[in-house]
């Protein structure tokens, strides 16, 4: 099976009651999307993309054409058990708190009690609502309602993840980190269908897109391909001086092209992380959704390297970055990667100055080797993330440093 | 399975913290004391037994049906309305066993509240020699015509259709039948006439004799005693509304052949009301046979009718309180599993309002429908509405009968309900009607669009 998700003419009209046809939701949609692969559906409201995924999902049945999904259909229990899906809303009940919400949602997939218990906390732990957990869910506000949401939806670490607006209502720090976690599935050979219309999400994780217009496909291609300026060359350099850029300038004039030159500037994203840490650094104290970076310990299991997304943030990767380039050159060993903690995360994201760049599925080639990280031991990961991020944090951290230096010879990794 | 348990187990809280089922239980847990304390009767202990167990088993019934009905409309509308359905059918789990679910929910919620408000109300009766302080006689009483279940025997009809035809060979004869019973059918004249005739069977005039035999009278207990229970209807109502009256029972073949006495009993009884007269088992005799002989005292000086319905009956110890108890309540536990599926089905098409109400219109409707099929058939099926009539009958029959089978029926004259009544209802509500609405639930739901509004 090459294809995760395969449509095949898919056409859903919706009729009114005398049966007459009265809207093409769906006209005529042949989407396939590979293994491995983050898609991006995008168009704006009501072009036909939540009305493809229901029908996807068997919500709603085809009027013409079919799909399939993992091989199968989505109402299967076997085809079901793989796929998570996070509605355009999070359509929770109420009256359940955060854990028991998930644990209904665990015990639907049939998760035995231990499985269940280690993977909502470790949701938990992810989404940052550890601290309100035994808070019914109705008293969310919407953004902390989508972080259960995505929750629910990895409960089962499915193979194919269907997200509907996920980052609606999330803070930039939340938006950030479901894109992250995108990109951590994908290398674990997942496959993301993304359905949005913030084009700034989908154009960081997504390898392909397709654009709907009126139940219709208007572009589909590679991200890459669909947005290079082939005719258009970028240098980013670090400040040189003012005749350096004159003999640039020169040169460029030579080959009869024009020039511009500017200091590039900070993403308004960096900036609000920026912010946020800065006050976590000052310990105030928030009702809300803790802003974490972590990723659920069960959907890295396999990850290559616990430092790929810090190397992939903290890399000043140009425009250009072909995105083929395989995930094969990091060595850490993969069992470390499961207790580690992303902390480092957060600290690397304000130091970086340089914008987020459209991650592909593999690693890039030019990913240069990170700053030595020190692997922190297992009981620190679930850790509150404040405290970690706090001064406190540094201090221990500093300690880590020190007993890690001791500990580099046996463990080999330092 | 496991996820039949988890959708069952989210519905139980569903209910529990929505405050749904909390309003009734509040209720029933206000009402019912105050019932036990202010219900009087007739001012007897036993008087405030039946009264209790009546109305509380009454008010238990209604509410947990009501609670029924509401829950499960709601619990699925609810999921369908707020689109959680989105996030759970989209998970392993198929739309079948999502129902089951949804309905086991139900009836583990009900089914809990059913045990432990008829437990409270057994409580309460059980141990209210302990606080009520009756006397003995009172409390003699109440052990032999309430805390019991005994088995009631009706003379049976006597064959009258010789008579019948006699009679309208008559009428037609004189013509006089065209007058009398203008515009009915032949059968309802014979039902008419064979009426007529079977009360005419069950009157005595002042100073007659009247005899029936039963047969088949089993006791459990040799030593212990059979009950008379009797109504009676006169012409003339006398100024005290007492009626005196000479009885006699026991073996009348044996009586005539004068090898046996029969046991007397003179009484003064007031009209329109139930009465019972003990006797000793040792009445019956050894083949089952009982013969009770009633004679109109001259005193009364008008004739005296004993109902065909309920006029009179043999009543004997056949089974304890507590087993009759216990399916009185299984009767209302069926009820509330066709209540259950009829309101699952309801929601599986109808938005909360439509479905609540269609649900409440059945459920009233079977509340009577025994009543109304009885009516039916009081109706002359040549007027002009034929077919009108056998639509709506054939939907009225497919009601439930609910008033056929009422608890406290059997409760409040301590009548025994056969484990072979139970049996009927069960068979009938639960293994017919329901099971017939869980098909037709499940197969809507399974071929409908989810994701579509219904508005």
């Amino acid at each position: 099976m090459e294809y995760a998700v395969e449509t095949f003419s898919l056409t859903k009209i919706f009729s009114d009651w005398w049966g007459r046809h009265k809207v093409y939701a769906v006209d005529d949609l042949n989407l396939k999307i590979k293994r491995n692969e983050v898609f991006g559906l995008l168009g704006p409201n009501g072009s036909g993309k939540t009305t493809t995924i229901k029908v996807l999902l068997g919500l709603l049945h085809p009027t013409k054409g079919r799909s399939l999904c993992l091989g199968g259909h989505a109402t299967d229990p076997k085809i079901s058990a793989r796929i998570g899906f996070l509605p355009e809303e999070s359509y929770l009940y109420k009256y359940l708190n955060a854990r028991e919400t998930l644990d209904f949602y665990g015990r639907l997939f049939g998760l035995d009690r231990d499985v269940r218990k280690t993977r909502i906390e470790a949701l938990l732990d992810m989404v940052g609502l550890k601290a309100v957990a035994n808070r019914a869910v109705g008293t969310f506000s919407k953004g902390m309602a989508r972080r259960i949401g995505l929750a629910q939806a990895l409960i089962n670490d499915p193979d194919l993840l269907i997200l509907d607006e996920p980052t609606t209502g999330l803070d930039p720090i939340g938006t950030r980190q479901i894109k992250d976690l995108i990109i951590k599935l994908a290398q674990r050979g997942k496959t993301v269908l993304l359905c949005s219309h913030l084009l700034a999400d989908v154009e960081d994780v997504c390898d392909r897109i397709a654009i709907l217009y009126g139940g219709k496909v208007q572009a589909n291609g590679k991200v890459a391909e669909l947005l290079q300026q082939t005719d258009k060359r970028q240098i980013i350099t670090d400040a040189i001086s003012d005749e350096a850029i004159e003999k640039i300038k020169r040169i460029v004039h030579a080959e009869n092209a024009e020039c511009e030159v500017s200091s590039p500037m900070n993403k308004l994203e960096t900036f609000f992380i920026n912010t946020v840490v800065a006050a976590q650094r000052s310990s105030k104290q928030t009702s809300g959704a803790v802003s974490t970076t972590k990723i659920g310990n069960f959907l890295t299991v396999e990850s290559v390297s616990r430092n790929i997304l810090d190397k992939l943030v903290a890399t000043p990767v140009s425009q250009e970055t072909p995105a083929e380039s395989p995930a094969t050159e990091d060595t850490t060993p993969a069992k470390i990667a499961e207790t580690q903690p992303d902390n480092q995360l957060l600290r690397d994201l304000t130091e970086s100055t340089t914008p987020m760049q459209p991650v592909p599925t593999g690693l890039n080639a030019e990913t240069q080797p990170v700053q030595t990280d020190v692997p922190t031991p297992p009981d620190q990961v679930k850790e509150d993330v404040l405290d970690q991020l706090t001064g406190r944090a540094k201090a221990q951290s500093e300690k880590h440093e020190e007993k890690d230096d001791a500990k580099a010879g046996e463990s080999g990794d330092a | 399975m496991r996820s039949i348990w988890a959708v069952a187990v989210n519905t139980v809280k569903q209910a529990l913290r929505m405050k749904i089922a909390l309003i009734f239980i509040l209720l029933l847990a206000v009402l019912l004391p105050i019932m036990a304390l202010t219900g009087t009767g007739d001012n007897t202990f036993k008087g405030r037994l039946q009264t209790f167990v009546s109305y509380g088993l009454s008010l238990t019934n209604l509410l947990l049906c009501l609670l029924t009905l509401i829950v499960s409309v709601f619990t699925l509308t609810s999921d369908i309305e707020h689109r959680q359905i989105y996030t759970v059918i989209t998970k392993p789990i198929r739309r079948s066993q999502f129902i089951f679910g949804k309905l086991l929910g139900v009836l583990l919620l009900s089914g809990a509240l059913l045990v432990l408000f008829s437990g409270v109300i057994y409580g309460i009766v059980v141990y209210a020699p302990n606080y009520l302080h009756p006397s003995q006689s009172e409390l003699a009483q109440a052990n032999n015509e309430f805390y019991t279940a005994r088995k009631a025997l009706s003379p049976p009809d006597p064959d009258v259709s010789k008579e019948v035809a006699e009679a309208r060979n008559r009428l037609t004869k004189s013509g006089d039948i065209d007058q009398i019973y203008a515009g009915m059918s032949s059968a309802e004249i014979d039902e008419q006439l064979t009426n007529l005739r079977r009360v005419a069977g069950r009157t005595a005039d002042v100073g007659q004799e009247l005899i029936w035999e039963f047969e088949n009278v089993r006791p459990s207990d040799p030593n212990g005693s059979l009950f008379i229970r009797f109504k009676i209807e006169v012409a003339v109502t006398p100024p005290d509304a007492q009626i005196y009256s000479r009885w006699a029972v026991g073996d009348y073949r044996r009586y005539v052949a004068g090898t046996a006495p029969m046991y007397p009993f003179q009484r003064k009884d007031p009209v329109k009301s139930f009465r019972e007269i003990e006797i000793p088992a040792a009445a019956v005799a050894d083949d089952g046979y009982l013969a009770v002989v009633f004679l109109n005292e001259p005193l009364n000086d008008t004739p005296v009718t004993f109902p065909l319905a309920d006029g009179i009956k043999v009543l004997y110890k056949a089974d304890t309180f507590t087993a009759n108890f216990i399916r009185a309540v299984l009767i209302i536990a069926c009820r509330q599993i066709f209540l259950a599926c009829l309101g699952i089905f309801g929601a599986t098409f109808l938005s909360l309002p439509v479905a609540l109400l269609l649900c409440i219109a059945v459920f009233f409707t079977a509340n009577v429908s025994a009543f109304v099929i009885e009516s039916f058939d009081y109706i002359n099926s040549e007027s002009t509405f034929f077919i009108y009539l056998y639509t709506i009958k054939l939907f009225v029959s497919l009601m439930p009968q609910f008033d056929k089978y009422s608890p406290s029926q059997y409760l409040v004259p301590a009548e025994l309900l056969s484990w072979s009544t139970l049996g009927w209802v069960v068979f009938y509500l639960v293994c017919i009607k329901s099971m017939l609405l869980l098909i037709l639930a499940l197969t809507v739901f399974s071929f409908r669009e989810l994701a579509r509004i219904i508005i």
